[in-house]
């Protein structure tokens, strides 16, 4: 776990970067065990055909640059891609808006990912406290986190108990748990996130210091979660 | 860390066979001079059972006190050293504790790393000179520690400004010297028992975690209370306040609700965490209570001193005014309680003691022509009652037929005999808070107002359900 992760580390620092993209973040989380979707870093227009049949129409295209952070800003990630023709337009649009946003901007590759289905949205961050440490955050997606700021914080390393007693204490608990009639979603994984995340941080203590998870899907109970989007920042 | 090992090297601070008071002097008024009357009066009362040393290289003696010209004179017995001259000549005064083999130092003095660069410097070469001799220092900056059953006072503040409070089984811990001046003062007017204070101004040693140690150990003192201003070493902070809280409460009231870092973050998350939001974080993952003002940590503080803990959050509440028993039903919903749905026996009982015009239920109502004799009624009723965790009793001390003594009586005697905290709320002006200070002497906690007596229970049932969460 922490080796696999620490090469991706030094790969990037090597690199003279302190921010991983998306591509390298996941492969971090991979390492811990966190779910990811099945997604492939294409270098050219033929590996990214060759992954879209794999994955399974329709897929999404999101563009990978160090320079690019703020993807949706640049207009670089493109959903619901249906086949290969739409496939080879948009591979053409996603390096315009790219050289559109930043012309400087270095491309890694483009991230081929599966259309997801819709769950209910949930972050998990970490921050560092200069006197306490990483801190583990988790709260609601979308206005929940924007404009509500229903989050709560735990030093990390946290134990079970802390994971299950943030899922309770924020306010919108209740549409995690189907206040408005939807199935409650999948409480398990999204603890095991939480506590995957504390461990992958405690590891990785002295190179990490800040991160966010977001969006996850959270599914109805039994399904699952998976990390949609995910940032790491380093030291 | 082991038990005798922080026992032993904070326990001088605390209950010292002899202390040096080094800058002691006759001029009224200095420094030096209250904190040797305030051993030298405390060994005239008797409570202080050690010997004074003072120090100073210009006396030979203070009222009647042999004055010892340097530290490295006092007789060997002398394990606690207050020190309360320049700041300047204090490190040179450490190596000669250190010669002396002293381990127990409160530094008084200020003018050290708050004033700045030398400042910092001295402290640094004061605590080199401690770690080395294995010498532990409470300050510099400081008012030090306050002990009324061992007569230990080294509040520079005279008793007649500032009044000291009577001992109890309350810790009480702060940075800031003029705050815990306030406090002692406070806490003796509001009859509030104190069994330990200390004070460690800018911390250079001996910091919250090591005092949270200590008060693990410390079978003197039930509750802990901090006010805290910041936190240097957040990990050893996190153990040790796990530790302690696994064992006895602990009150934390935290200062500078301001947010930092928000702009430097580059990530979400990091924006949304300011200082006071992990502050948050680091009380509920250690079980630390946390309270909103001072008023609130020490109805707390109260409670956990004079209850054990309830069994569940199901409040009962028994009043002799509809008014205040609806205020106290809103704070038990307002705090996150809940109000105690009583058993059918309990209604019976009730409803055949008595009379049509008094309400069983919850709130029973005893109404405005009752006698004490029906309090007992409600009180027995409740505290058989398996539904109900906690007692809230309003005694409005106003009315006609009530025998304030009688009440007091039995109100002590369940709070006595009874598992179930039981809090008291007493309403009024002067001749209500006479009677409220016989009942809290007799072991009971007494709140001026439904809210407030609501409030401390919630803060019972917040601990009793951590340690729940602890066992699982």
């Amino acid at each position: 776990m922490k080796e696999e992760a620490l090469k991706i580390i030094e790969g990037v620092l090597a690199q003279g970067r302190k921010s991983l993209v998306e591509f390298e973040a996941k492969e971090i989380l991979k390492a811990y065990g966190l779910p990811v979707p099945e997604e492939k870093l294409a270098k050219t227009l033929d590996e990214a055909l060759k992954y879209a049949e794999e994955i399974g129409y329709p897929v999404v295209l999101k563009l990978m640059s160090p320079q690019i952070l703020h993807k949706s800003d640049a207009k670089v990630v493109l959903l619901n891609i249906k086949n290969p023709e739409e496939l080879r337009q948009k591979w053409e649009e996603i390096h315009e808006n790219a050289r559109r946003y930043r012309p400087d901007a270095e491309i890694l590759g483009v991230l081929v990912a599966p259309m997801l289905k819709v769950g209910r949205e949930i972050i998990i961050g970490v921050t560092e406290d200069p006197q306490f440490g990483h801190a583990l955050m988790f709260g609601l997606g979308g206005i929940f986190v924007e404009v509500l700021k229903d989050v709560t914080f735990r030093i990390i390393p946290i134990e079970e108990k802390d994971a299950w007693k943030m899922l309770r204490e924020i306010k919108g608990y209740p549409i995690l748990s189907g206040a408005r009639g939807e199935p409650p979603a999948d409480m398990k994984a999204i603890v095991d996130l939480m506590l995957r995340v504390s461990k992958l941080v405690d590891d990785l203590r002295d190179y990490i210091k800040e991160m966010d998870l977001n969006p996850v899907f959270v599914y109805p109970e039994g399904e699952g979660a998976v990390v949609v989007d995910a940032r790491i920042i380093l030291k | 860390m082991e038990k005798s090992k922080i026992a032993e090297e904070l326990r001088p601070f605390f209950e010292p066979k002899a202390v040096a008071i080094i800058g002691a002097t006759d001029k009224k008024g200095k420094v030096g001079n209250v904190i040797f009357e305030n051993f030298k009066t405390n060994k005239e009362r008797g409570i202080f059972r050690g010997n004074i040393y003072p120090v100073n290289p210009k006396l030979d003696e203070i009222e009647g006190y042999r004055c010892y010209h340097s530290i490295k004179e006092v007789p060997d017995d002398a394990d606690l050293a207050v020190i309360s001259i320049p700041a300047k000549f204090v490190p040179a005064t450490m190596r000669d504790i250190a010669e002396k083999g002293i381990k127990s130092v409160v530094i008084i003095t200020g003018g050290f790393g708050e004033l700045g660069e030398e400042g910092k410097r001295m402290e640094r070469e004061i605590l080199e000179i401690a770690r080395a001799n294995g010498i532990r220092v409470i300050g510099p900056n400081c008012v030090g520690v306050y002990v009324p059953d061992t007569g230990v006072d080294t509040v520079f503040l005279p008793e007649n400004k500032m009044d000291r409070p009577k001992s109890g089984p309350i810790a009480f811990v702060t940075q800031s010297g003029a705050f815990a001046a306030a406090m002692l003062d406070w806490a003796a007017g509001a009859n509030i028992g104190i069994g330990k204070m200390v004070s460690y101004g800018n911390k250079i040693d001996v910091d919250d975690a090591d005092l949270m140690d200590y008060f693990i150990y410390d079978d003197e003192i039930r509750v802990v209370t901090f006010y805290i201003e910041g936190v240097n070493d957040g990990r050893k902070f996190i153990e040790a306040a796990k530790r302690i809280t696994a064992v006895k409460p602990v009150i934390a009231l935290k200062s500078g609700r301001t947010e930092y870092g928000a702009k430097a973050a580059s990530s979400h998350t990091g924006s949304l965490a300011g200082a006071d939001t992990i502050y948050d974080a680091v009380f509920k993952q250690t079980g630390i209570i946390r309270a909103e003002d001072f008023e609130h940590m020490f109805d707390m503080a109260k409670a956990f001193a004079k209850c054990g803990l309830p069994k569940g959050d199901r409040i009962g509440i028994i009043t002799d005014g509809g008014g205040a028993g609806v205020m106290a039903s809103d704070a038990v919903a307002k705090f996150g309680l809940r109000m105690a749905e009583l058993g059918d026996e309990t209604l019976k009982f009730l409803k055949e003691k008595f009379p049509p015009h008094a309400v069983a239920g919850n709130p029973t109502d005893v109404v405005g022509d009752t006698d004490a004799q029906r309090y007992r009624y409600a009180i027995e009723a409740f505290v058989n009652d398996p539904n109900v965790d906690a007692i809230v009793i309003i005694t409005l001390f106003q009315v006609p037929l009530l025998d304030e003594m009688e009440l007091i009586d039995i109100l002590s005697e369940y709070a006595g005999k009874s598992d179930k905290p039981i809090v008291a709320v007493a309403m009024g002006g002067k001749k209500t808070e006479h009677y409220a200070k016989i009942l809290e002497d007799r072991g009971v906690p007494v709140y001026p107002t439904p809210e407030r007596g609501v409030r401390a229970l919630a803060g019972l049932v917040q601990y009793a359900k951590y340690l729940e969460r602890r066992k699982e």
